[in-house]
């Protein structure tokens, strides 16, 4: 028989808190930079202070002198390029952290400063200094569906637009590093903050010539990834190096800087779209030349056309390249912006053709979509949760006092299908430890308690009596953590562990309790035999004597699935005397087929609509054109909401029946694509003017308002 | 190389402090000034005239937790480093370094600072409390954020725990608001602001249970 | 951070014999200048810890006879004190918005005031005025959070004292002890317009600490507003702090002071004139807040910050009139 999901679980889609939250809260948890095995010197790294450099000269030894130091690495050789301002120089590992600071200071660098790029403007300028060959600018060839310039010329109504976003960074609180310490000569332990600890494993067996086997890799918890921290990085590798010249552990991690400059950034996205329509609101066509900076690595690509139907389009995307740190996968890669430039395009429609945006959107799904029906659903639910009907005002009809309430709307949709190669071990021992283990490893999703929930379903039992051992590359194979990715991979594997689990032990127990396997179920932490009285989870563990079970579970059919869609309103106030932009609800509506713990799921929801809240708001990583460095590489003019800034947020889950039997699909994501773009329109609905520039600041409020009272006025 | 004797100079009698800061002035053996460039005479005259002035590695006790723990730091030596990096105690966070997020928060002689901020030395004879002594029964703060997975990540939840405690111990009976305004230190870059907010409430609740 | 000698006094007068040498900082709540340390922006020999000086902390006196908040004062104390909440609102209020719950039980009154500029440029080791190879990398960088004000010269930071503001409107003294014996002087006299690179937006000669600041009896109206991106623990981009003595129903006197727009607390003098002998009222007001932007010569990247002045500006005088039009 095929294995399914239980038709009426206990636990599974109950909100179980955290196996591991108490020892969270409770500051017991110990992150890989919390790890401080005997011995362990404090490694710091150097780094580029200048945008686009040559490596003259570099010589190492004047910090070899200094106190406490015990080991000094050159990263980059003289001669080299560096290629942004964080760029990898050199390491001291000391004693205390104090001395390895002053020394990574004294290791004498001779620059010679090339000329830099650090903005798109500054790219793109002619004449721009060209910091990689053929050109600052890649322009991709252009992507046609149908004959987009004759469907807008043929089109009722036109809107032009010029939307931007910023590059924004990771902001992991964890910094990226970790800390490793040779057993032997051939044999490595790290404690890594990674998202992929086998990754990570592979990448350090490579750099030191020794087998994947002997290199074991923890991370029993980390401190926030969002896509950045798939690797062991220069930084790992160095820190492994510097353990093994020294003779003893060493403990890197960089500091919040390097961390703003090298460890990965959300590209930026600037784009001008011509979107058509007909009177009615059917959209005929598009014309979109976009642009955005992954910083010398390129990768600014984001899907456009988003979510909806527009049968021509042209699309057309370059990559610009600047001396800034490369971009890396972060929540959702590419679909924040996507989201944000198609949503900002089709509220500026929906305002000159005079329809409702909300009615827009549906008019325009995908005709034939088996999403579309689900689109409409949440559509519904979100417009009246957020009261869209009674309390939305058209677009600058919000009263002429400084306050003005505002309503805006956005659609996503991300994959979150699994892996098909990925296991999970069950092991159940007499003495009734169950126990799972796979080489995957928990951000902050609750993967380590969505496997102890599906065991204990299984089994009768509760979750915390389910050991739930991840974190550890050694284990067997686990799924890497992006793309949503995890739950869907790891979820089937782990109800397939424990089902052969149980069924094993029922076989290996059956005879000595005098019935066949058949008769043996579990249920509330007893085992029931058909007939005859029920005994304990553990008496019947004990019953394995001397054996233990162990099973490894693979992935069949039909447990995952893939593609989720939903929804995101927000509500606003904003200032137009200041600028000042608030947020006062959010409304989010999510399909991800079937929610294991809901505890857990609506974290994620509420976080991603925070993220996407900061994105809308705040965030902005600032480059300096002189100088070419980041003027807030911090978490102060770097902004990030805090308690205050954070409004109400009313999720809803959408899981109809035929949801569910879908099976497994991820949820980290998607419900922060959405946010900035439903902000950034609700905006535009309170003050009457589309504010161009994310984020919503009130610099960015102000200067669109007063772009359109000189517009007013060159008009009258 | 520097080294400070007690016997050098007169004590100016009195306060605790300067006796903390007297028996506390012997550098290490090792003791290597780097950035400094006091001459010994200057060195000298400040000591003749008034407080000891300490340089280099200097032995401080910390009460931390209810315990007295004996280290070596230098003047510049955080608060937060020191317990990360010279006694263990891991709980406080370093993710901004710089007073901005809040990660580092710990309970200094009652009120909650960022221990990133704030001066080893300066924290002698002084009360504290990391999120490590905390209750991590049902009436507690660690508690009422599982239960509302106020948390994600983690990273920053020992922060928000140990500001929560703090605002707690001084208002007992916060409204949503002052929740807000009270956690306002705090960055959580997962965003579990929603679970924190109840987990504050609940913890009010749970603690006047007790 | 590089290293330092550390000392602890107990007394002012051994502060300032410790803080008499060269390269010699006073910390008190290290807020800033702990933050300055690790940027390499500072780097002092020695640091002297003004927190034991137990004679620094702590506020008396009342709204009638005028109030005294010794320096060492921790910014959550002045917020605890009543009369504080209840006569000198200005204060009050400023003190409540600055940094967070942990930053106002570290930062004390003194610090505040003599913290240092949080210009990028500057923080990021280019110097005070931040000008390279005779160019202002404010004046053709990314100058959105600078000066409107006096942008001729070369100083475009824009001061960072929250309570500088209120302190100036309200017409506060501020107590100098150093070498030299003490001093009394006005808390706008703190502050100076760097001519060059070499001088100081602080008048403090080396060696001298601020005891403590002093209060004129509170009479009149007083209030601040300020305007912020961030609720949660933003600094203001703009924010205003006005003081009224009215007779009369008319503003007799008044002192208008601005945050976020010059390189020192920006007394609005223009303002001043404009309310001078008027009816207190919205058009007063907002006649007070227009000429308070006259002046203004916004940077490349600032110019939202004039308007925003004037809201600002308006919205003080609003607060100080107990009408918040803008909370509906
Ligand atoms: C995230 C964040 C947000 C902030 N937001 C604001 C804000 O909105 N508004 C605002 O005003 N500030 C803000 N601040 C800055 C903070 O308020 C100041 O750093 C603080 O008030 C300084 O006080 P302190 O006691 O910590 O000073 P310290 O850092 O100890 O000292 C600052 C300077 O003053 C000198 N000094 C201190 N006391 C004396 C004295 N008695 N005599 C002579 N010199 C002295 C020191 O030598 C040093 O140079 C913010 C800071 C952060 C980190
Ligand atoms: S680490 Fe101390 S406040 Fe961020
Ligand atoms: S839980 Fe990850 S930063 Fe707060």
């Amino acid at each position: 028989m095929d294995l399914t999901w239980p038709e009426k679980p206990t636990l599974i889609g109950t909100k179980v808190p955290r196996l591991d939250g108490l020892a969270k809260a409770s500051g017991r948890a110990k992150y890989p930079s919390d790890q401080l095995p005997e011995g362990t010197l404090f490694a710091v790294m150097l780094y580029s202070p200048h945008a686009h450099a040559k490596i003259k000269t570099l010589d190492v030894k004047p910090a070899q002198g200094m106190p406490g130091v015990k080991g000094v690495v050159a990263i980059a050789k003289e001669g080299a390029t560096l290629r942004y301002q964080g760029d990898d120089v050199a390491a001291v590992a000391a004693v205390t952290e104090e001395q390895a600071r002053d020394a990574a200071r004294a290791i004498k660098v001779e620059y010679e400063v090339l000329p830099h790029v650090v903005t798109e403007p500054q790219a793109m300028a002619p004449g721009a200094p060209e910091i990689v060959k053929g050109g600052n600018v890649r322009k991709g060839r252009s992507q046609d569906k149908g004959k987009a310039d004759e469907e807008l010329a043929k089109a009722d109504v036109v809107v032009e637009g010029k939307y931007a976003l910023p590059v924004i960074t990771h902001v992991c609180l964890e910094p990226h590093g970790l800390t490793a310490k040779w057993e032997a000569a051939d044999k490595l332990t790290v404690w890594s903050s990674t998202q992929a600890v086998q990754v990570v494993a592979g990448e350090l067996a490579e750099a030191f010539q020794i087998p994947v086997a002997n290199v074991t890799v923890l991370t029993d918890y980390m401190g926030g990834g969002f896509g950045s921290k798939f690797g062991a990085d220069v930084w790992g590798r160095t820190a492994a190096e510097l353990a093994k010249s020294t003779g003893k552990p060493v403990k890197l991690f960089l500091d919040r800087i390097q961390e703003h400059l090298a460890a990965g950034n959300r590209p930026s996205a600037t784009g001008t779209l011509k979107l058509g329509a007909s009177k009615d609101g059917k959209l005929v066509g598009l014309i979109a030349e976009t642009h955005g900076t992954g910083g010398s690595r390129g990768g600014s690509n984001f899907p456009l056309p988003y979510v909806y139907d527009v049968p021509a389009s042209s699309r057309s995307h370059s990559d610009v390249f600047v001396n800034g740190g490369g971009a890396r996968a972060m929540r959702a890669p590419g679909h924040p912006q996507g989201c944000a430039l198609m949503e900002a395009a089709m509220d500026d429609l929906a305002e000159k053709l005079g329809i409702d945006p909300v009615q827009l959107r549906l008019m325009n799904l995908p005709p034939n979509d088996p999403r579309t029906p689900i689109y409409e659903a949440e559509v519904k639910i979100g417009a009246e949760l957020i009261g869209w009907t009674a309390n939305r005002k058209p677009r600058g009809k919000n009263g002429d006092g400084p306050i003005r309430k505002g309503y805006g709307v956005a659609l996503h949709q991300w994959g979150g299908g699994g892996t098909r190669d990925k296991k999970v071990s069950c092991t159940i021992t007499a003495d009734g430890t169950v126990e799972l283990k796979s080489a995957t490893q928990d951000l902050g999703t609750g993967i380590r308690t969505v496997l102890a929930i599906i065991a204990a379903e299984v089994l009768g039992l509760k979750p915390t009596d389910v050991v739930s051992n991840i974190g550890n590359s050694t284990f067997p194979p686990g799924q890497a953590s992006g793309g949503s990715t995890t739950t869907a991979s790891m979820a089937p594997p782990c109800l397939d562990a424990a089902t052969k689990a149980r069924d094993a032990l029922f076989a290996k127990i059956a005879p000595a309790l005098g019935a066949t396997p058949a008769d043996l179920s579990l249920k509330g932490g007893r085992l029931l035999i058909e007939g005859k009285p029920s005994i304990s989870w553990k008496d019947a563990c004990r019953k394995l004597g001397t054996a233990s079970i162990s099973e490894m579970g693979a992935t069949p059919e039909g447990l995952a699935s893939t593609g989720v869609g939903g929804c995101q309103f927000a509500e606003v106030v904003v200032d137009v005397e200041t600028g000042v932009v608030r947020v006062k609800k959010i409304v989010a509506v999510q399909d991800s087929g079937l929610i294991i713990d809901r505890l857990t799921w609506d974290s994620q929801v509420y976080g991603g609509g925070i993220m996407g809240l900061n994105y809308g708001l705040f965030e902005e990583r600032i480059m300096d054109p002189t100088t070419g460095v980041m003027l807030n590489p911090d978490m102060e003019l770097y902004k990030l909401a805090g308690a205050t800034d954070v409004p109400e947020i009313v999720l809803h889950a959408y899981e109809p029946d035929d949801q569910k039997a879908r099976g497994v699909i991820g949820i980290g994501e998607p419900p922060t694509i959405g946010t900035a773009a439903a902000i950034g329109n609700a905006v535009s609905n309170a003050i009457g003017v589309r504010v161009p520039e994310w984020p919503m600041s009130p610099r960015n409020v102000l200067n669109a308002l007063a772009a359109a009272s000189k517009d007013q006025e060159g008009k009258a | 190389m520097r080294k400070h004797d007690p016997k050098n100079g007169e004590e100016p009698g009195g306060a605790s402090r300067r006796d903390f800061l007297r028996g506390s002035g012997l550098a290490a053996a090792s003791a290597v000034l780097t950035g400094a460039a006091t001459t010994a005479l200057d060195e000298a005259r400040a000591a003749d005239d008034g407080p000891k002035v300490l340089s280099g590695e200097v032995e401080i006790t910390l009460k931390v937790n209810g315990e007295d723990r004996k280290t070596t730091v230098e003047p510049r030596s955080t608060l937060l480093d020191t317990l990360r990096n010279r006694l263990d105690v891991t709980g406080p966070k370093r993710v901004c370094d710089r007073a901005s997020c809040g990660a580092c928060t710990a309970i200094v002689d009652g009120d909650p600072v960022y221990s990133c901020t704030t001066l080893a030395v300066t924290c002698q004879g002084k009360t504290i409390e990391t999120v490590e002594s905390f209750d991590v029964g049902e009436q507690g703060v660690p508690h009422a954020f599982h239960q509302n997975d106020g948390l994600m990540c983690g990273y920053c939840t020992p922060g928000f725990v140990t500001a929560c405690k703090a605002l707690l111990d001084k208002n007992p009976n916060p409204t949503l608001d002052e929740v807000r305004r009270g956690l306002d230190g705090n960055i959580c870059r997962c965003g579990t602001y929603i679970g924190v907010l109840q987990a504050a409430l609940d913890a009010a609740k749970a603690m006047k249970g007790a | 951070m590089n290293a330092f000698d550390f000392a602890a006094p107990t007394t002012v007068e051994d502060a300032v014999k410790l803080l008499g040498v060269p390269d010699a900082e006073a910390l008190s709540g290290g807020t800033d200048l702990l933050g300055r340390l690790k940027d390499y922006a500072s780097s002092p020999k020695r640091v002297v810890y003004l927190k034991d000086v137990k004679a620094l902390a702590g506020i008396s006196g009342d709204a009638t006879d005028g109030l005294t908040i010794g320096a060492g004062t921790r910014l959550a104390d002045v917020l605890a004190d009543k009369a504080v909440k209840e006569s000198y609102p200005a204060l009050w209020q400023a003190t409540l918005e600055v940094g967070t719950p942990q930053i106002r039980n570290m930062a004390t009154v003194g610090g505040n005031l003599l913290q240092r500029p949080r210009c990028w440029y500057y923080r990021a080791g280019n110097g005070l005025l931040a000008v390279k190879d005779g160019k202002s990398l404010v004046r053709e960088g990314d100058n959105r959070y600078h000066a409107i004000f006096e942008t001729d010269g070369d100083a475009l930071f824009v001061n960072p004292s929250s309570l500088a503001v209120p302190l100036i409107a309200l017409g506060a003294k501020a107590v100098v002890a150093g070498p030299r014996g003490e001093r009394t002087i006005a808390v706008e006299d703190l502050y100076q317009i760097p001519k060059s690179g070499k001088d100081s937006e602080l008048t403090l000669a080396p060696g001298e600490v601020v005891t403590k600041l002093v209060l004129p009896p509170a009479k009149g109206l007083n209030a601040s507003y300020e305007a912020r991106q961030k609720q949660a623990h933003d600094w203001p981009i703009v924010l205003a702090s006005v003081n009224l003595n009215l007779d009369d129903h008319k503003v007799a006197s008044s002192r208008i002071v601005v945050y976020g727009v010059a390189p020192i607390p920006w007394r609005s003098k223009a303002a001043e004139e404009a309310l001078a002998g008027k009816l207190l009222n919205p058009e007063s007001a907002a006649a007070a807040a227009a000429a308070s932007i006259a002046a203004a010569k916004p940077l490349s990247m600032n110019a939202y910050k004039v308007g925003l002045t004037q809201t600002v500006v308006k919205r003080a005088l609003m607060v100080a009139m107990g009408n918040r039009y803008w909370e509906g």
